[in-house]
């Protein structure tokens, strides 16, 4: 339930402002921009030889989760590019696992046996749970790997039952990249397929999360995209908005949400974590996207 | 403030009248100085207006759940907040029914209802809520909750002990300096065990110690069953309460609870 809504008299002039709330979740752009793999749509261009965003450096992420455990952060979330190219991804996850529970996006392609023999490890030692997120783009093989690359889909389907063969339930999350490049085929039961498709390689507890689009980073910004305004805001539910809950950190500083990282003016703190915890501008075209979708970056 | 030696707390009853009506008969024979329900009355089963007398009737002292403020509130949703498909068309049918089926006398009185109560058990301050201290519908599971954040609660609500439900899972963890967060569980729906039966809280403190022990509560579940497929609910709210085994609103569970389920 809502704890704070806003009243006209309230509304500040130019793009309005999401209140903070809580700090509930964390997220580390602990690969930077770097990925070994380069979809068609990635928000922030992510790509084998893309450097824009560093990789974090470990002793930086420690430091930044005994400032979370102070704050009473729920959970960690670690993204990239591919969180799995950073060399200490492992020893940070069980670092992790010791005060948080944890969740991981990946595109999958980097766990091989070996990992996920560790990551079953930490998953069974810890009494938190520890949540990895698998990328796919369409159900469709050959319109998956058209966005995300040749073989991306066979492999990401191996490493989903790599995952949930050692107990991991892993979660499927889908783009809807597929409805954006074929409007006129949008199927009206896509989840229904995912749930098929998991079935069909023997997955009997399917996680499935299906995420919206966002026009920017490979995808171009529209020349008409819409932004909220001030009228929009009014007697809103700001804890429906991520960034009223959540903030990002990367190599150069601290952001107010997962899809802004990078983006000069959503940078809230350079390194105080208690810095960033203030209203943030909703001047971004994706952050008319969350508001209309009701998205979240959050497992849930 | 009110002081209780010895206390009963249920979670979400989801309209199980009928279990409702086996906790009120439990407690009296255990002997309880009160009884206390964190909310979500109605959902998934049939009938909701048959909880409010039992409530009334036990002196049950209630608070509200997200369930309760959307339908006293006629609010569209019941505020889950689910983004998955398959569990919005579920919760939504539940609602829908609940809402439809539900006085307007008792969605009046449900405007009633408080958000969170406190009392001594003991010498000890308690805080009861219905998702956590901070938020109605914040969803507290014992594997994503990190005890860093229950320790806050404690010192920011200045609570020895906090009881929650909301998720449906019952679970109980001791914090430093002897506080406690305890989420009670609920007895609308069994807790994806494989088993019919559903939990609730006793309390007690006796002057020295405090205890918390939770308790199964067999009800004639198969009634129940029944009554939601004939009042033309969705099967799989009956096939929750005949088997024991969840088969809806799994997209905020977390996985470590999801793998103990069947679904």
């Amino acid at each position: 339930m809502s704890a704070y809504t806003t009243s006209v008299s309230e509304l500040p002039i130019g793009p309005p402002q999401a209140h903070f709330g809580f700090l509930e979740t964390l997220w580390f752009q602990i690969a930077g921009t770097l990925c070994n793999l380069r979809c068609e749509h990635c928000f922030i261009s992510c790509s084998p030889d893309n450097h824009t965003l560093k990789m974090m450096k470990t002793q930086d992420i420690f430091y930044y989760l005994d400032q979370a455990k102070e704050l009473g952060v729920k959970g960690i979330y670690y993204t990239g590019g591919e969180p799995f190219l950073h060399q200490d991804f492992l020893e940070i996850l069980e670092r992790t696992l010791l005060d948080f529970p944890v969740s991981v996006l990946t595109n999958g392609l980097p766990i091989n046996n070996q990992r996920a023999d560790r990551l079953e490890h930490l998953y069974s030692k810890s009494c938190y749970s520890l949540e990895i997120r698998i990328s796919l783009d369409d159900y469709n093989e050959k319109r998956n790997d058209a966005v995300r690359g040749k073989g991306t889909f066979r492999q990401v389907l191996n490493t989903y039952k790599r995952l949930y063969d050692r107990g991991l339930l892993p979660i499927l999350t889908v783009s809807e990249i597929g409805d954006y490049l074929n409007p006129e085929e949008v199927p009206i039961d896509s989840y229904e397929k995912y749930v098929g498709l998991l079935q069909s390689i023997g997955v009997k507890q399917p996680r499935i999360k299906i995420i919206p689009v966002f026009e920017m980073g490979m995808l171009p910004i529209p020349e008409k995209a819409e932004k909220i305004s001030p009228h929009m805001m009014k007697n809103y539910d700001h804890s429906l908005l991520q960034c009223s809950s959540s903030r990002m950190i990367a190599a150069d500083g601290i952001y107010a949400c997962p899809i802004l990282v990078g983006e000069k003016k959503a940078k809230m703190a350079q390194n105080s974590l208690k810095e960033a915890l203030k209203p943030c501008s909703l001047y971004h075209t994706a952050c008319h996207t969350c508001y209309l979708t009701g998205m979240t970056c959050r497992n849930f | 403030m009110n002081q209780y030696k010895r206390l009963a707390i249920c979670g979400g009853i989801y309209s199980n009248y009928l279990a409702l009506q086996q906790l009120l008969e439990k407690c009296n024979k255990l002997g309880v100085d009160t009884i206390f329900c964190l909310g979500d009355i109605g959902g998934f089963g049939p009938h909701p207006d048959r909880c409010f007398p039992l409530l009334r009737k036990g002196r049950v002292e209630t608070i509200a759940g997200n369930y309760d403020i959307s339908l006293a509130q006629e609010r569209e949703d019941c505020g889950c907040g689910y983004t998955d498909p398959r569990d919005n068309y579920f919760a939504q049918a539940s609602y829908n029914y609940t809402f439809a089926h539900t006085s307007k006398e008792n969605k009046i009185w449900m405007k009633t209802l408080p958000s969170q109560q406190r009392f001594l058990l003991g010498n000890l301050k308690v805080l009861v809520c219905h998702g956590s201290p901070r938020q109605t519908n914040e969803f507290l599971w014992e594997s994503s909750t990190p005890k860093h954040l229950l320790e806050n609660f404690a010192v920011d609500y200045k609570a020895d002990v906090i009881c929650c439900t909301h998720t449906g899972i019952k679970w109980h963890r001791t914090l430093t300096q002897n506080k406690h967060f305890i989420n009670v569980g609920v007895i609308g729906r069994p807790e994806n065990d494989g088993h019919a039966y559903v939990w609730f809280a006793i309390l007690d403190h006796d002057g020295k110690q405090f205890r918390c022990q939770f308790h199964p509560l067999e009800y004639d579940y198969k009634k129940l069953a029944a009554e939601i497929l004939e009042e033309g609910l969705p099967k799989e709210f009956a096939t929750t309460i005949q088997t024991g085994w969840w088969t809806t609103c799994l997209e905020t569970m977390p996985s470590k609870e999801r793998s103990r389920g069947k679904f």
